[in-house]
């Protein structure tokens, strides 16, 4: 299989890649882990002029506690597997659960966090945890830095709030309060190299340790253009102690909140009734993470 | 487009002038001649391609020759050691871990990662370890008794 021509820059700062990225525009891409950018270009989906590598760009590769501020950032360009071992990152763990759900070992030692983010995949393992958290995307160009909440990242299937001009560079996750957990669950008939049938990803809040529920966010993935907010099943949990009646119902509205469509993974009826289960798993996952 | 690369395979220096568009499964078998390192599907889903890069195993098909400009890659023929054998190659002989063969380095070194870093794993780990090299043989289970014979051993 080979590989159409293009010209290769790899810049080695930030700043460099910006203006590169600037001054091309979308006849660029941008390289980081290649996991998804080499099939493509493969398969001949993709022929870019330009090709940025990102990997001679250090402080992409970063990841940091910021305790000041009370935020976790990551470096887009971490890959999934240094990610995974990461201690700063173990309460996180549905980002967590995503990241190992990712590929096979041997893609997660080459993707990217940000690579999984950008390609915009309604059925990516890490954008449903880093909505639940309401994460931030700080994008990147020459003109200057801005932050998107991931909630309004993903816009359908490849698109994101990403310009043609800008280079996602980090991640940014509140730290999480002490009544607080999360969970990830991924369907698919593999444990790896699997595409998500469905995905849910939960994330809880408490006001104290036997309740009521303070915060909820509910993100389905693969059930929809792009990863979508189970919000009626999120407002039916506010002020609520968590039973498993009270999950069983929010699994319920999950369901009416999803609009799956059939293809040869699964049919949109199987994928809904899956979401109820998932979701009332993901809830009674992510209240044990709590204790 | 060309540009030239140092890379490191198997502790032997190379600088080499590459095409921005080969990868770097392309790179060992073309240019090194290295074909121990096997092309499957080239899509990154079957792991025959694995090689270590930096110590981790990677799929070769999906990563540019260009990116690994001063990295280290290590491929199936670095793994033998002066005493013949390494210990995982011979467990795989031992055990008849080994049908065609074709998924077998990426197998050996998928195993040589997992147990440089965790010289005790479990069965789990140890099928976790191999879950992107896919046998079509389907001989998994010696292969898992292989990889388990030589971490009991260490």
């Amino acid at each position: 299989m080979l590989i159409p021509r293009f010209n290769y820059h790899k810049p080695s700062t930030l700043k460099e890649a910006c203006e590169i990225k600037g001054k091309l525009k979308n006849k660029a891409l941008f390289l980081a882990g290649g996991t998804d950018i080499l099939v493509n270009l493969k398969r001949g989906i993709i022929s870019p002029e330009n090709i940025i590598s990102l990997n001679g760009i250090e402080e992409l590769h970063l990841h940091s506690v910021d305790g000041k501020n009370g935020q976790t950032r990551i470096g887009a360009c971490s890959t999934v597997a240094t990610l995974a071992r990461e201690k700063f990152l173990l309460p996180y763990s549905a980002l967590l659960a995503g990241m190992n759900n990712l590929g096979s070992p041997i893609i997660r030692n080459l993707a990217t966090i940000g690579g999984n983010l950008v390609t915009g995949r309604p059925a990516a393992d890490i954008s449903p945890s880093i909505i639940a958290y309401n994460g931030k995307m700080v994008l990147c160009s020459v003109s200057g830095k801005r932050e998107v909440p991931a909630d309004e990242f993903f816009m359908g299937p490849g698109k994101t709030a990403l310009n043609d001009d800008e280079i996602l560079t980090e991640i940014v996750l509140d730290n999480l309060s002490t009544y607080s957990g999360s969970a990830y669950i991924k369907l698919g008939t593999r444990r790896a190299l699997e595409i998500s049938l469905v995905n849910v990803a939960a994330f809880i809040t408490l006001q104290k340790p036997d309740g009521p529920i303070t915060g909820a966010r509910i993100v389905m993935g693969a059930v929809g253009p792009a990863p979508l907010r189970a919000k009626t099943a999120e407002n039916l949990l506010i002020g609520k102690k968590p039973s498993k009646s009270l999950f069983e119902e929010a699994g319920i509205a999950a369901s009416g909140d999803s609009s799956p469509i059939d293809d040869f993974r699964g049919s949109a009826e199987y994928r809904r009734d899956m979401v109820n289960v998932l979701t009332a798993r993901a809830l009674t996952q992510a209240l044990e993470d709590i204790k | 487009m060309k540009k030239l690369i140092n890379v490191t395979v198997n502790q032997k220096k190379y600088e080499l002038a590459v095409d921005v568009n080969m990868t770097l499964a392309d790179m060992i078998r073309e240019e090194l001649k290295l074909t121990g390192t096997k092309k499957g599907c080239g899509l990154g889903e079957c792991g025959a391609c694995t090689v270590l890069l930096d110590g981790k195993p990677v799929s070769s098909c999906l990563v540019l020759a260009v990116e690994a400009d001063n990295r280290e890659v290590v491929t199936i023929e670095g793994v033998e050691t002066e005493n013949g054998l390494h210990p995982i190659q011979e467990a795989f002989v031992e055990k008849g871990a080994i049908q065609c063969g074709f998924c077998t380095p990426g197998m050996v070194l998928s195993a040589k990662a997992l147990l440089d870093e965790n010289p005790h794993p479990d069965e789990q780990e140890i099928r976790k370890a191999i879950s992107g090299n896919l046998c079509r043989c389907t001989g998994y289970q010696k292969i898992v008794e292989a990889i388990q014979s030589v971490s009991v051993h260490k």
